[in-house]
């Protein structure tokens, strides 16, 4: 195996930094972020609205520091992360090796897709009472509830790019005696990538709405409980920080979805073989 | 003898339209024999079924009836017409298909290639890989592969194109690629469905004359679709002119201009003339029916 050098390391970081803070660090965008930011600091802070209600960006950055250092931030941030990728591991390894084979395969599909079709527009929540009546309150029913938001998307995204294989590339690859599972590997596969990862932005979004219900409704730690608390004590701030983290942490995995995207070129092959 | 030999082929596609059955013949009672080393091109207006013709002789579509032998060998049964006949057919291939090659194992049951109309090479894999893959599924060993890859690229005229991604590369130069991955593998049969119609002028009749250098070297049997009756001329021992509604063999025209050929010769002007009547007449009877 090649050893990877420290300086493969760091041009793979900045290409990372510059596509993900890229966006954010513009002349275009900062015109819009510093207003905003001032009318915010100011406006509680004038008295215009009520500070109580709506605490500056100031008062938001000290309450940052305080949780980190007396409320345990780093340890309801890391279990909650944890929770989340327990059940969006389970969803992803569940849900693209069975899109794939219902995209492949019509007997397949004709056996399963009815069945998800019928479970995929129950809202997620809704499953809440019954996951807990069922999983008891714990890592199980929050797990399976991140579950039940990754799956579908994943699932019908990966069907979908699968299903949607041109024809031509399966030709071709049977023509020179391409096997299925050759087929599989090295035609369906790449060629609905894209979709996958796509499915796998959804997957993120949905999955942490679901994280934060669960959270909010079975959980006795984590950024959704952390949030409930927080009302409960009237704490403003503390509320406003547990939202920045958790749509910190939906944006930084998403750009990493992204990264992914730009690392494997898809949009070229998208570009051509559409 | 005969390499391909096609009996009263027929294939019917059914398409449901607000629940009715309609039902649109591309290919009927269409029989045709190809002997070995022979040059033939199918011509025809588009819609005639010509595409249908070819990926029915590669085994990439079921016939509704008839047959197609290379060497002797059915391609592919036609499904059974008869209902009780038909219920345990679906049953046999409820999970695989019958164009299937296998589940797991890369076999390819005939020696046949195929350049595809619209290229059809892999966006996701380079030039060299494209080819690579074609040569790995005909199961030709690792040493040989790179060397041989490289030399059908350099017969198209690719040589330093390998490590491009088929978005780097102009249309004309993926349709060479396509070609390339079909010669590699070194087949007795090559199908080519319209391959230069994307290239330039130029290009084209350079390939041409290399396709038919290649095909002079080796004893090929070539299939080739075309709209250009030129071209058609020019390459082939016989043309098959086709017509379409129903897809049906209208013609077909012996080619006994000694080779090599020039373009431009008295004997080709001559053939294209009396292919061009027959279209002519076809259109001309059309008017007739129609004012009638």
């Amino acid at each position: 195996m090649r050893r990877i050098t420290l300086i493969e390391i760091e041009n793979e970081l900045s290409l990372f930094l510059r596509n993900s803070f890229g966006s954010i660090f513009t002349f275009e965008f900062l015109r819009v972020a510093v207003p905003i930011l001032i009318l915010w600091e100011a406006l509680p802070q004038l008295d215009i609205v009520p500070k109580s209600l709506i605490p500056p960006p100031s008062k938001v950055i000290l309450c940052f520091f305080d949780m980190v250092a007396h409320r345990k931030l780093l340890s309801h941030f890391g279990i909650s992360l944890y929770r989340f990728f327990a059940g969006f591991l389970v969803a992803v390894v569940l849900a693209v090796p069975i899109g794939i084979l219902m995209g492949w395969n019509t007997f397949i599909r004709r056996h399963l897709l009815p069945l998800f079709q019928l479970l995929a527009p129950i809202p997620p929540p809704a499953w809440v009472p019954l996951t807990i009546i069922l999983f008891g309150i714990g890592l199980k029913m929050q797990g399976f509830l991140v579950f039940l938001g990754v799956f579908y998307p994943v699932l019908f995204n990966t069907y979908m790019g699968t299903k949607d294989t041109s024809r031509r590339f399966i030709n071709t690859a049977r023509l020179f005696g391409a096997s299925e599972f050759t087929i599989l590997r090295e035609v369906v596969i790449p060629s609905s990538l894209s979709s996958i990862v796509m499915g796998l932005k959804i997957g993120i979004a949905i999955g942490l709405v679901c994280l934060v219900i669960s959270e909010m409704f079975g959980a006795s730690g984590g950024l959704g409980w952390l949030l409930v608390e927080s009302k409960d004590f009237y704490r403003i701030d503390r509320m406003v920080v547990s939202m920045l983290v958790l749509g910190f942490i939906g944006w930084f995995l998403i750009e990493g979805m992204k990264y992914i995207e730009l690392k494997l070129s898809l949009w070229k092959i998208g570009e051509v073989s559409g | 003898m005969s390499v391909i030999e096609i009996r009263n082929l027929t294939k019917f596609f059914s398409i449901s339209i607000n629940g009715e059955a309609e039902g649109l013949t591309a290919v009927f009672d269409v029989s045709l024999s190809v002997s070995q080393g022979e040059f033939i091109s199918i011509i025809g207006p588009s819609g005639c079924g010509k595409s249908t013709l070819l990926e029915l002789i590669a085994g990439l579509q079921l016939p509704t009836e008839g047959e197609v032998l290379i060497e002797n060998q059915v391609v592919l049964e036609a499904p059974p017409t008869n209902r009780d006949e038909f219920r345990e057919y679906q049953k046999k291939y409820r999970f695989r298909s019958p164009i299937f090659n296998s589940l797991f194992k890369d076999t390819s049951r005939f020696d046949v290639s195929m350049v595809f109309q619209d290229h059809s090479i892999f966006p996701w894999k380079t030039t060299l890989e494209n080819v690579l893959f074609a040569l790995k599924l005909r199961g030709i060993t690792k040493d040989e592969m790179e060397s041989v890859a490289l030399k059908y690229l350099s017969v198209v005229g690719l040589s330093g194109f390998e490590n491009k991604y088929p978005y780097q590369l102009s249309g004309g130069m993926k349709q060479r690629v396509a070609l390339a991955r079909a010669l590699a593998v070194k087949p007795k049969i090559l199908l080519m469905d319209e391959p230069f119609g994307l290239l330039d002028a130029f290009n084209r009749e350079r390939l041409q004359e290399d396709l038919l250098s290649i095909w002079e070297k080796i004893s090929l049997t070539i299939i080739y679709v075309t709209h250009d009756i030129d071209e058609a001329i020019y390459l082939s021992d016989r043309i098959v002119i086709m017509t379409p509604s129903p897809g049906t063999v209208r013609n077909i025209v012996q080619v006994p201009i000694p080779r090599p050929r020039r373009r431009g010769d008295r004997e080709i002007h001559e053939t294209r003339e009396n292919i061009q009547r027959i279209f002519r007449s076809d259109i001309a009877g059309e008017f007739e029916d129609y004012m009638i």
